[in-house]
């Protein structure tokens, strides 16, 4: 566009001055509008919407000594509070929130009563009974009752849309008081109710009764009323704070006291970030994988972070990292193929070229350490398998696997994982098997997965439980759907006799160790003779703590090992409270 | 005039109506189906599966026949009704986007007006004398041939890393609320610079570069050699020139301009800047397709509107265009 | 304005380019030789470039290790490791040589792709014009308005694997529009012109027209358009990569600065990982743009300096 001639007059540089000098305003303007602000403990919902001021008093900044800042768990924007909607809620709404009747302690491997004072089996095994704690009340001042414990009982066992519907089934529950009385119309599923106890929140019928059945885990709850040690102060795009409530119940019940006022749980950032944080003294405690966290722990580089276990592999097993295929397809239909496969990964590859030694090796069988009274150590030397090529090969030469490529799935993005499946694929490269790794969008992955299209993934969709039933149901569930939407049973194995046993385990009372362990180790032998996946290594439960300003983090062997875990279904669950309760400040630097 | 701008306004129209079009298509189009994914978390029973699935498919208006959806897509865009994001759910597109906004135009707008000043200066000024251009003009070319992520390492990790001057990331302080206080502004202010300094320096080599070459062809084209001719003194042959070579790289400042809604996504992921960038990242990070998708109506609205501006001031300060468009010989 | 973001928005002049397509008379190639070897802009940008081309492929040959081998993680540069080594103890300098071969292949499919794409659809609107013309503005406004980050991620979505290939070409079709944009200007102009008017009286064919007679005025302009998309292909593909959505399992420059990135290589301290990639990058796009003012220059002896 050629031009000879220009007569308009355009000043920028009067516009930008004015521009520049408009927007910081906007800035700012619209950080403080976009916070939420919650109804604080123990008065009634204050008004918010146009509002800045954070309930609770005039907070402009938490003070350092009075706050415990976390991070780890979100990715984006906290949104809700609803305990139900497990893919979203945000950090803390349930355990700091919502709190369940139990809670589970993996290293001593049994449940704690929380706001159930105790849970009994009658003598039949058919009527479980529920004494519910005095002196619990709820964030707006009513108290807890029992006929609260058993409208969320009742709405888990009667309302499909609540996820805990399954671990419910045919429960029905009556109050009379603080006792609720819980009575199964069939022999009840005993390892699933075990589950309902420390993992399902128990909610205020008040509340909760107002939603719709079909929307209890997708309606927004920005005011939650719960019976947890904090409440909802203030939230923004990049954080969440909560207020510790001076009168929670645990204070006089468990004497559980904490030492902060503040817990501010800090949307995710980068590693570079989260990294920075810590060693700066913002971020305290971070459930973020952060790779060589073990070259700054103890000391090391002038750094006093502090992990869950002082030495490798430093961090808690969370769940198994399988390698999974279609069963149903050739050549994974022959177990001598899968054989080979399991001899011929390295599992130390993947420990320590992609992790650096924060994860550990898989047990054979999967299941998780936490869990080992039930492992049947003679079936796993028998049966075991490990690193060895040559036997790898043998076996190869035996499945009738004529070289096709088979490809190797997990979700675009998923960085740790993606350099796991480079490794993998040269191990079984190595002994001959022609692997091609693809890495598909997540929602493409998993309808490959749920629909059985495809060769092999990398899955752990068998998280952390008080039981190895879920294990097994995850691995043997049947019958088999065209959409295997239930997230169990994704390797689509087809085995009648070993799903009777899953269901056999599951209809034995908790009590019944011996039966259970006679059951386990059957599953475990039929698991390990057929291989219907194949466990690698097991992803932690991250976490590393800065003792700038905080000290007293939990560590493994201690009298306080409480599992050090903010993310969704440890916290609120495990003994996570404790290790919040635990800490106490730092001394001042000199 | 008017038929010029009811002209512009058809196109700016059909444009904005296959946009929306291919926005409504975006999580139908993707392979995989986003809701299953998310309710893959839940692992949940086939029958609260299903009652789950169906109040979500509700709420993401993914259910009834293509028609039904396209037409409800419409009702909602034009109630300023974006949606609601899966991997926030159920927070609206809009309050996402609301805190988002501000941050990306704070960082966006100074970087691009200030360095579009300056790098026209020193653009100008190079085309003028021999030794600037010397020094400018490599300088200009390290700059524009930056990438972006490069520069987004190198100057946190000297400023914030290795000389502890500003803060590494963040909007502000994890330690403050939002209010309106100095130390807030000064905690937001100290988080701004170093993102600003990055998009500042990659931008300022454009400018200048391009200023300095227009410059200089103007300066060697028939007018000025007509005006060199007429006995016209140099400095008004320049401030022609000078002009003349204003009118593309504003029109580049307008796009420029035009594109600040979909934030500056390098950068803010480097910097962890809370804008719409970031939030676009995660977006696509999350398989928010239903995030990515109200997002994407924000941008094309900037987009067409940067455009109109464009041609309305290119109408208004260049006779030429204006009688082109009313449909004089040009 | 970086280069990259410049193509990001198709209708925004290429800086360091002339913003007005000037046509040109064909330098004789003796005159080229002549100032071409005199300009030091060109001399000093076609050097460099030269330099890092044969880097980038005689590189992987003389590194002593593969991108795949393990050494000790973390490590700074030693006689071993010439840049030391990353978090999963793979050769940082064998990843840089590698990535630089993949820059280029990146850059030359992008700018053919959009160069050809781009001639093409702008010759057509420029010589037919009418209803044509009008349906290559509003593409070209539609191409303009969809973000193509947004755009990369929806087609990504039907990859299972996103492979070098793809990146070249989806960068070259969403950054024809403003190479259309200007040959279809340019062909508008000329097609008025005499030489025109008597190739079409002595009855040739539009094609042959097209390309015996406007295409070789516009010759030099399109050389140096085809420089500038190489540059900034480089530059889109490092973004793209850095932000996780280049080719998967093939080592980029970007993807290099994406992993120093994720793995806290800054906290760290580990500059021999981001550094080198970000600036072999430069010096690759920088020696282009100096080359191409160099033969700007030659071509348009206006601007040579006297």
């Amino acid at each position: 566009m050629p031009t000879r001639k220009m007569t308009g007059r355009w000043r920028p540089a009067k516009l930008a001055a004015m521009t520049a000098a408009g927007l910081l305003t906007l800035a700012t303007a619209a950080a403080c509008s976009s916070s939420g602000t919650s109804s604080s403990g123990g008065s009634s919902p204050a008004a918010t919407g146009a509002s800045s001021a954070p309930a609770g008093g005039a907070i402009t900044s938490f003070p350092r000594n009075e706050t415990l800042y976390t991070s780890g768990t979100l990715y984006g924007a906290p949104s809700t509070w609803n305990p139900y909607n497990l893919g979203n809620y945000t950090t803390g709404a349930q355990g700091l929130i919502y709190e369940p009747l139990f809670l589970y302690d993996p290293s001593k491997g049994d449940l704690k009563p929380w706001l159930a004072e105790s849970g009994t089996w009658d003598a039949a095994n058919k009527v479980y009974t529920i004494k519910v704690r005095d002196n619990v009340k709820w964030s707006n001042g009513q108290p807890l009752t029992g006929a609260d414990v058993a409208w969320s009982i009742n709405s888990a066992s009667t309302n499909a849309a609540n996820p805990y519907n399954s671990n419910a089934a045919g429960a029905q529950a009556a109050a009379s008081g603080n006792t609720v009385t819980v009575t199964f119309k069939s022999t009840p599923n005993y390892a699933a109710w075990d589950s309902y106890l420390w993992k399902a929140p128990v909610v205020s019928q008040a509340e909760f009764s107002k939603v719709p059945a079909t929307q209890i885990a997708t309606f927004a709850d920005t005011k939650p009323v719960g019976t947890g040690p904090m409440t909802l102060l203030t939230y923004n795009a990049t954080e969440t704070a909560y207020q510790v409530k001076p009168d929670w119940w645990g204070s006089s019940a468990m004497g559980l006291n904490f030492k902060f006022k503040y817990l501010v749980d800090v949307v995710n950032g980068s590693n570079n970030v989260e990294l920075g944080a810590l060693t700066s003294g913002q971020v305290d405690w971070s459930n973020n994988f952060l790779p060589n966290i073990n070259q700054l722990i103890n000391g090391i580089g002038g750094y006093g972070f502090k992990t869950y276990y002082p030495n490798a592999p430093y961090m808690m097993p969370a769940n198994t990292a399988w390698l999974e295929f279609n069963n149903t397809k050739a050549p994974f239909n022959n177990v001598n193929f899968r054989k080979a496969m399991a001899y011929a990964i390295d599992p130390q590859h993947i420990v320590n070229n992609v992790y650096g030694g924060l994860v550990q090796a898989a047990n054979p069988t999967g299941l998780l350490p936490n869990l080992s009274k039930y492992i049947d150590q003679g079936v796993v030397s028998q049966y075991g398998f490990k690193y060895d090529p040559a036997k790898a090969k043998s076996f190869l030469a035996q499945s009738g696997y004529k070289g096709q490529q088979i490809t190797l799935q997990v979700p675009n993005g998923w960085t740790d994982w993606m350099a796991a499946i480079n490794t993998l694929a040269q191990d079984l490269k190595a002994v001959g098997i022609n692997v091609q790794t693809v890495t598909p969008e997540y929602p493409q992955r998993t309808t490959n997965l749920t629909t059985g299209n495809y060769d092999m993934a990398i899955d752990n969709n068998a998280n952390l439980d008080s039981t190895p039933w879920t294990y097994f149901q995850r691995v043997y569930n049947l019958p088999i759907q065209s959409q295997q939407t239930a997230q169990l049973n994704w390797e689509r194995t087809n085995s009648p006799a070993d799903w009777a046993l899953v269901q056999r385990a599951g209809a034995t009372p908790t009590s019944d160790t011996a039966s259970l362990k006679a059951t386990y180790g059957q599953l475990e032998k039929d698991f390990l003779q057929q291989l219907p996946m194949i466990p690698v290594w097991y992803n932690a439960a991250w976490f590393q703590g800065s003792t700038q300003h905080w000290t007293n983090y939990p560590s493994s062997g201690t009298a306080n090992d409480a599992i050090p875990s903010l993310w969704r279904g440890y916290i609120g669950a495990l003994t996570s409270i404790y290790a919040l309760a635990n800490l106490s400040p730092a001394p001042k630097a000199s | 005039m008017r038929r010029f701008l009811s002209r512009k306004l058809i196109t700016y129209l059909i444009a904005f109506v296959i946009g929306v079009t291919v926005d409504w298509g975006i999580p139908r189009l993707i392979p995989g189906d986003p809701v299953q994914a998310y309710l893959s978390q839940f692992s949940l029973q086939p029958a609260g599966y299903d009652a789950l699935y169906k109040t979500m498919s509700e709420a993401f208006g993914t259910n009834g026949s293509a028609w039904d959806q396209y037409m409800h897509y419409w009702q909602s865009i034009l109630t300023w009704n974006m949606g609601v994001s899966i991997g926030n759910f159920p927070a609206r597109v809009t309050t996402l986007v609301g805190q988002a906004l501000p941050y990306t135009l704070a960082l966006l707008i100074p970087a691009i007006v200030l360095s579009y000043i300056l790098g026209n200066r020193l653009g100008a000024a190079a085309a003028r004398r021999k030794g600037l251009d010397n020094s400018v003009l490599p300088l200009g070319y390290v700059f524009q041939a930056m990438p972006y992520p490069w520069l987004a390492l190198i100057i946190p990790y000297l400023l914030a890393v290795v000389w502890h001057v500003f803060p590494l990331s963040g909007g502000y302080s994890n330690s403050l609320l939002p209010t309106w206080s100095w130390t807030f502004i000064g905690s937001l202010l100290t988080h701004w610079f170093l993102p600003f300094l990055t998009v500042f320096l990659v931008s300022l080599g454009g400018w200048a570069i391009g200023m300095r070459n227009l410059v200089i062809y103007e300066l060697e084209n028939d007018s000025s050699r007509y005006l060199r001719a007429l006995g016209a003194r140099e400095r008004v042959i320049r401030r022609y020139a000078y002009r003349n070579a204003s009118l593309p790289q504003l029109s580049g400042l307008a796009l420029q301009l035009g594109v600040v809604v979909g934030g500056n996504i390098v950068t803010e992921i480097a910097f962890q800047y809370p804008g719409l960038g970031k939030l676009l990242y995660t977006a696509i990070g999350n398989k928010d397709y239903f995030l990515l998708q109200g997002i994407f109506i924000f941008i094309i609205i900037g987009v067409l509107i940067a455009n109109f501006i464009i041609d309305l001031v290119f109408i208004s300060i260049d006779p030429r265009t204006r009688l082109s468009m009313q449909g004089a010989p040009a | 304005m970086s280069l990259a973001d410049t193509l990001q928005e198709p209708g925004a002049p290429i800086p360091g380019a002339p913003a007005t397509p000037v046509a040109t008379p064909r330098p004789r190639r003796n005159d080229f030789f002549y100032y071409g070897l005199r300009n030091k802009k060109l001399v000093f940008g076609l050097g460099l470039e030269l330099l890092l081309v044969i880097l980038a492929i005689v590189g992987p040959m003389i590194s002593p290790h593969n991108t795949s081998d393990y050494f000790k993680l973390n490590a700074g540069p030693s006689g071993g490791n010439w840049l030391g080594t990353d978090f999963q103890g793979h050769d940082v300098f064998a990843q840089l040589v590698n990535g630089l071969r993949e820059s280029y292949l990146v850059g030359a499919l992008g700018a053919v792709s959009a160069a050809v794409v781009g001639m093409v659809l702008g010759f057509i609107a420029g010589w037919r014009g009418g209803i044509l013309d009008e349906i290559l503005q509003l593409l070209t406004n539609v191409i303009v308005m969809i973000p193509s980050l947004v755009l990369l991620v929806v087609v990504g979505a039907y990859l299972n694997t996103r492979s070098v290939l793809f990146e070249g070409v989806f960068i070259g079709l969403t950054t024809w529009p403003w190479v259309a944009r200007a040959v279809r200007a340019q062909t508008f102009s000329l097609r008025s012109r005499e030489f025109v008017d008597l190739a079409k009286l002595s009855g040739k064919r539009p094609t042959s027209i097209v390309i015996r007679d406007i295409a070789p005025n516009m010759a030099s302009y399109l050389f140096l358009v085809v420089i500038l998309l190489f540059g900034s292909s480089m530059l889109l593909a490092a973004s793209y990569d850095f932000l996780g959505l280049g080719p998967s399992g093939v080592v980029s420059l970007g993807g290099m600065m994406q992993n120093a990135n994720l793995n806290s290589a800054l906290f760290f301290k580990e500059w021999w990982w981001f550094f080198p990639p970000g600036l072999v990058l430069t010096a690759m796009v920088a020696s282009l743009l100096v080359a191409n003012v160099g033969l700007d220059e030659v071509f348009n002896p206006k601007l040579r300096e006297s």
